[in-house]
């Protein structure tokens, strides 16, 4: 065999035992040993795989903010998603449940735990349903008769003041300058302004124009608009107008009349020819009809 | 190569294999081609952690190539073909008492001889030439490792030793 391929085969240790004697006799055989036994002195400085290893893992363990962002964008998407959903639930129910009449129309609310509101005409009840465990809280603008159950303060809120109650029968009336509160059974506070007042059972309370003007004791049980009738005693007689404007959708215009004179008496509901002539005859008024909503009243 | 289990390898456990497999090699490489003036394990460190943030882009059996192609060029940014001096152990394995100073003298020179001479080999022929000689790497373990033919293998690491014997007799 060569020189040449003794020496490779010696570099790539795969001489046999025979070819070994054969590189031995070689006369550079004793350099060729010293020069590779001198070289392993140039060995690499020990590296330690383990050691490396755990501070490739720390830096990567480190820094995984940012290849966190290859799960955590989905993540956050679902989160974004999740977040929306849920202020939009919790936005609607929170929402206030807002219930209104227009003119000539009355309505029957059963509220969250049974009690009772009838609406009379061209008012509005908003209340929280969510929130009503809580608090019973309503809001109202214009005239609403109350059936309340037992249980926590009921608080009706309006325009004028707040009226309070534990659980009782009352009507509220809020019209312009006009707050009345009626107690028809219970106790009832009402809160006005600065006053506080304590109603019992047919006690009433009433503001017209920031005035407080005193009433006989109520007998009735239920306010009279219930049973589809108004009834008036010593009111002046443009507040009369406006509850029956509201009741048959109609305008009224008075034209040589004190609107100011007290009225008592009541029109009903039902029939607007009658109604009318309940309210003219009384004060020597005659009416009559300038179009379908429009009516005219005047003296002789 | 064996199969990919997984066509990535972003998983802590399957980096840390591949780590295991290559990272001692990898720094062997780097130091016999560049020597440990531009810390080899350093690079190895980054050129890993290159290899993480693109796991998801590279297969495993693409893992080799990907590491020695980056530490490569990590090192290269870095020594724009500076000399090479390779150190070597002061002391002797075995201190021989009665040995003739001149002896000794002339062992130093060797050395000193041996290394002008490693640093005066090309790159490839020193890689391939140390991984064989000092590593005690076979001609088919450093032609996987290098990406090149046995036979190249074989042409560096003799051509290299005959280089190495030419330059020591001349100086």
């Amino acid at each position: 065999m060569e020189r040449k391929d003794l020496i490779k085969k010696w570099l790539d240790d795969e001489l046999n035992s025979q070819e070994l004697e054969a590189f031995k006799k070689l006369e550079d055989y004793k350099e060729l040993t010293t020069l590779s036994n001198n070289l392993k002195r140039f060995k690499a400085p020990e590296y330690n795989v383990q050691e490396e290893l755990n501070v490739a893992l720390r830096h990567i363990n480190t820094s995984k903010k940012e290849s966190k962002t290859h799960w955590l964008r989905p993540v956050l998407r679902i989160a974004a998603i999740l977040a929306i959903s849920f202020s939009v639930y919790y936005y609607t129910t929170t929402l206030d449940t807002n219930i209104a009449t227009i003119a000539a129309q009355k309505t029957t609310i059963e509220l969250p735990d049974a009690s009772n509101v009838s609406l009379n005409a061209m008012s509005s009840l908003a209340f929280n349903e969510s929130s009503w465990d809580k608090h019973r809280d309503v809001t109202l603008e214009g005239e609403a008769f109350f059936k309340v159950a037992k249980g926590s303060t009921f608080n009706v809120k309006t325009k004028h003041g707040m009226v309070t109650v534990l659980g009782t029968e009352f009507n509220v009336k809020q019209r312009d300058d006009y707050f009345e509160v009626i107690c028809y059974e219970g106790s009832v506070k009402v809160t006005h302004n600065n006053d506080i007042v304590i109603l019992k059972p047919g006690n009433s309370f009433l503001k017209i124009d920031g005035k407080l003007i005193a009433r006989e004791k109520e007998t009735s049980l239920n306010p009279s608009w219930i049973n589809n009738e108004s009834y008036f005693k010593s009111m002046p007689f443009e507040y009369v107008i406006r509850e029956f404007e509201r009741q048959y959708n109609v305008s009224i215009n008075p034209q040589n009349i004190d609107v100011k004179q007290l009225f008592t008496g009541s029109f009903s509901h039902n029939n607007l020819d009658v109604a009318l002539k309940e309210i003219t005859l009384p004060l020597d008024v005659t009416y009559n009809f300038k179009n379908k909503t429009t009516i005219e009243l005047s003296r002789e | 190569m064996s199969k990919d289990i997984s066509d990535n390898i972003c998983d802590e456990r399957l980096f840390s294999s591949l780590f295991e497999k290559h990272s001692k090699n990898l720094h062997d490489f780097l130091y016999y081609k560049f020597g440990e003036h531009f810390n080899p394990k350093d690079k190895v460190q980054e050129a890993f952690i290159k290899l993480w943030e693109h796991c998801g882009k590279v297969t495993p059996s693409k893992a080799k190539s990907f590491l020695f192609t980056v530490a490569n060029n990590l090192m290269l940014n870095e020594a724009s073909h500076q000399k090479v001096v390779l150190k070597y152990q002061k002391t002797k394995p075995k201190t021989h008492t009665n040995e003739t100073p001149e002896f000794i003298l002339e062992g130093n020179e060797y050395m000193d001889k041996l290394q002008k001479a490693i640093g005066n080999l090309t790159e490839a022929q020193r890689t391939a030439f140390l991984l064989n000689r000092i590593e005690g790497k076979k001609h088919k373990e450093i032609a996987v490792l290098l990406d090149i033919s046995q036979k190249a293998v074989e042409k560096r690491i003799y051509g290299a030793l005959k280089k190495l014997r030419e330059d020591i007799d001349g100086l």
